[in-house]
């Protein structure tokens, strides 16, 4: 399979090319449009897992704010094919090629992957004390291409050393790299303050994914001008 | 000081290189990530010369717009014995502008549009009625003068438009304007050219406009968070 | 009158410069941005009170429209959409049809072009969001947006699925058959999960972003209502 990700960054379209009876796992929703060819399974689970045990694993990610539950397979049936994906935000979308080593992603910039990557769903992540500071991380393992998108755009940073980096904006990063979770600035309040609340202090080395964007940011100050919802 | 606006026009970002003891100031909420020897403080936006009395004004506006949702006058000023770089982006997706003061200009800001700034710019808040002050329809304006660069961000691109008479702007597309010989006023829609059209106030779709008569310039944003209120409401469960 | 497309395909924005007094455009309600002031806008409905009630009632259309009239050559008048995306025009010839989804509709020049609310075939696209099928006849210039960037697809000869959130509009020429789509279309908004088979010979338009989507992120930052 490969991937061409058109429109970037605003507005990016993601073009799986599919090889005959290939198959791609993305999240449910990003479907756009696809060749007739196409064969789509509704899946609730992992490969390789049982049902109660990768249901609570779908059910925790949901409640913690980052993926949904679902995941549709799209295989191409006997003839080459493909799907177009897009997310949710305006922003852009990129490939990771794994070739074994581990990458965190943020949980809602995860979009879509084939079955030679593994997808561990294991909490990583921290609930800060402000509304809208919790970040989850997945973990995607093994081999082959991984899409993500971000809100905004993207920029890939080698990294080899330190560096913070607001929550909002974190993508994705190698699992050469260590984050901590540190305050903004030395107070608590003036933390408060300052809109940034805490930060991440990325170290190691290795590659790292940033948005331009933050989506708490967009989400609240939008969120805040719709009417009230009834739950 | 070194600087660079990235990823436009679509998702603009500031990357700043600041020399040992340089300084930026950047609304709240702005940094996207800096090296480690910087450090940030945080402080009210009160206007350089405020007295005891406009201080407080400021503190307890900034807090009840904190919490009622709107533009809080919190800015933070990012500098270390290093220096370092900071990136700085703004909560929408568009541009980011970079406008240099001189002393002599005086530029009128959206509020909302302002990302950051250096020297001695100093900024005086200018709200157009109270219902503007709560982030509701209505034009909250930042008053720049003084000498140092600014940053301004627009939701969409910006476009500058001269203006030599009159001219009408929905408030929610201003970005910026100045002109020595430059008047402004808040209205609604439909009460112009002509006389006040009751059909056209409620039912134009068009909320508040500003009527500038003169000579200056004014730039425009190709996009406005009330639009986008209205398109996406019926989408809403 | 001329016309200028800015800040396309982020943020497309439609610039237009009248030439003579007299001259005429007709924008959805809330689509000005800017303009000289002497430019008249009438508010009206469009076609007279039941015809703009029918355009209300399946949902979309605003029920009013602004007609922007110049008085002066040389004056300029700036239109925009709601969300964040490309921005086109369309010329259609004298009986040309184009099919463009009501949130779509941005503006048009040319007294004689007509749209079609409510014509035979073209019903339960979008699921009940308020969207329907416009249908769109020249002569005349529609000005069109998308909800990200404009995805242009020729219908290949074995057909083409199109998720109905994605779909801005298609030519003539194109059979259609609705459906629910066969996995899981996201939780709740996503469309109601209908897509579209084309077939035949013509051209779909796709946006490549939805409203859906983007209702269901900015669900959790909506105030809760209090409990009376």
């Amino acid at each position: 399979m490969e991937f061409h990700v058109l429109y970037r960054p605003a507005h990016s379209l993601a073009v799986c090319n599919l090889n005959p009876n290939e198959t791609i796992r993305a999240e449910a929703g990003a479907m756009v449009s696809m060749t007739r060819n196409i064969n789509v399974v509704a899946a609730a689970k992992n490969p390789g897992e049982g049902g109660l045990k990768s249901l609570f694993k779908g059910l925790k990610r949901m409640a913690l704010g980052g993926e949904s539950f679902f995941t549709n397979t799209y295989t191409a049936m006997n003839q080459p094919g493909h799907v177009t994906f897009a997310p949710s935000l305006t922003g852009d979308m990129i490939v990771h090629n794994l070739q074994g080593e581990t990458l965190l992603i943020q949980g809602s910039s995860y979009v879509a992957a084939p079955d030679s990557v593994t997808i561990d769903t294991k909490f990583q992540g921290f609930k800060g004390l402000f509304s809208g500071e919790s970040l989850f991380f997945l973990s995607a393992s093994g081999h082959g291409p991984v899409l993500m998108n971000a809100f905004g755009a993207i920029e890939t940073i080698d990294l080899n050393g330190e560096m913070i980096v607001d929550t909002g904006h974190i993508v994705a990063f190698t699992s050469g790299i260590k984050y901590s979770v540190v305050k903004a600035t030395k107070g608590l309040i003036s933390s408060f303050l300052s809109g940034e609340g805490l930060v991440l202090r990325m170290q190691g080395q290795g590659r790292m994914y940033v948005q331009s964007r933050n989506p708490s940011e967009f989400g609240a100050t939008v969120g805040r001008m719709l009417p009230p919802r009834e739950n | 000081m070194q600087h660079q606006i990235e990823f436009g026009p679509a998702f603009a970002w500031l990357k700043v290189q600041l020399a040992p003891n340089e300084t930026i100031q950047a609304e709240a909420g702005a940094m996207v990530r800096h090296t480690p020897g910087l450090q940030i403080d945080t402080r009210l936006n009160a206007g350089r010369n405020a007295g005891i009395g406009a201080k407080i004004k400021a503190f307890f506006a900034a807090f009840a717009r904190k919490f009622l949702g709107g533009e809080t006058m919190f800015v933070n000023d990012f500098h270390g014995p290093q220096g370092g770089e900071v990136v700085l982006a703004p909560g929408t997706s568009g541009q980011i502008m970079h406008q240099v003061l001189d002393g002599q200009r005086k530029l009128f800001i959206q509020a909302s549009a302002y990302l950051a700034s250096t020297g001695s710019v100093d900024t005086k808040l200018r709200f157009g009625g109270l219902k503007s002050m709560f982030g509701g329809e209505g034009l909250v304006l930042q008053e720049c003068t003084g000498q140092g660069d600014v940053w301004i961000n627009s939701y969409g691109g910006i476009s500058e438009v001269p203006i030599n008479g009159t001219f009408v702007v929905d408030t929610g597309h201003i970005v910026a304007f100045e002109g020595n010989n430059l008047n402004f006023k808040v209205r609604s829609a439909g009460s112009g050219g002509g006389g006040f059209s009751l059909k056209s106030f409620l039912f134009s779709g068009e909320g508040l406009v500003c009527e500038f008569s003169g000579t200056g310039r004014v730039w425009i944003q190709s996009r406005n968070l009330n639009a986008l209120v209205s398109w996406i409401t019926p989408f809403l469960r | 009158m001329q016309h200028q497309l800015i800040d396309t395909p982020d943020f497309g924005m439609l610039q237009i410069t009248f030439d003579q007094p007299g001259e005429k455009i007709v924008s959805e309600a809330g689509a000005m941005v800017a303009m000289d002031t002497a430019i008249q806008m009438q508010t009206a409905m469009r076609g007279g009170l039941m015809a703009a009630a029918k355009r209300k009632l399946l949902g979309g259309e605003s029920l009013f429209q602004n007609t922007f009239t110049s008085t002066a050559p040389g004056q300029r008048l700036f239109l925009s959409p709601g969300p964040e995306g490309d921005l086109r025009a369309m010329n259609l010839a004298p009986g040309q049809n184009f099919f463009l989804q009501s949130g779509a509709y941005v503006a048009h020049v040319g007294e004689q072009m007509v749209l079609d609310t409510k014509f035979g075939g073209v019903k339960g696209f979008f699921g009940g969001v308020g969207l329907f099928m416009l249908k769109v006849t020249g002569p005349g210039t529609v000005y069109y947006s998308a909800y990200g960037a404009l995805h242009e697809i020729d219908v290949p000869p074995e057909g083409y699925t199109v998720d109905n959130a994605h779909l801005v509009g298609f030519t003539e020429g194109l059979t259609f058959n609705v459906r629910k789509f066969g996995g899981f279309k996201g939780l709740f908004f996503s469309g109601e999960g209908l897509v579209c088979d084309f077939q035949g010979q013509g051209r779909v338009f796709l946006q490549t972003r939805n409203a859906g989507s983007l209702a269901a992120f900015l669900h959790p930052y909506r105030a809760v209502k209090a409990k009376g």
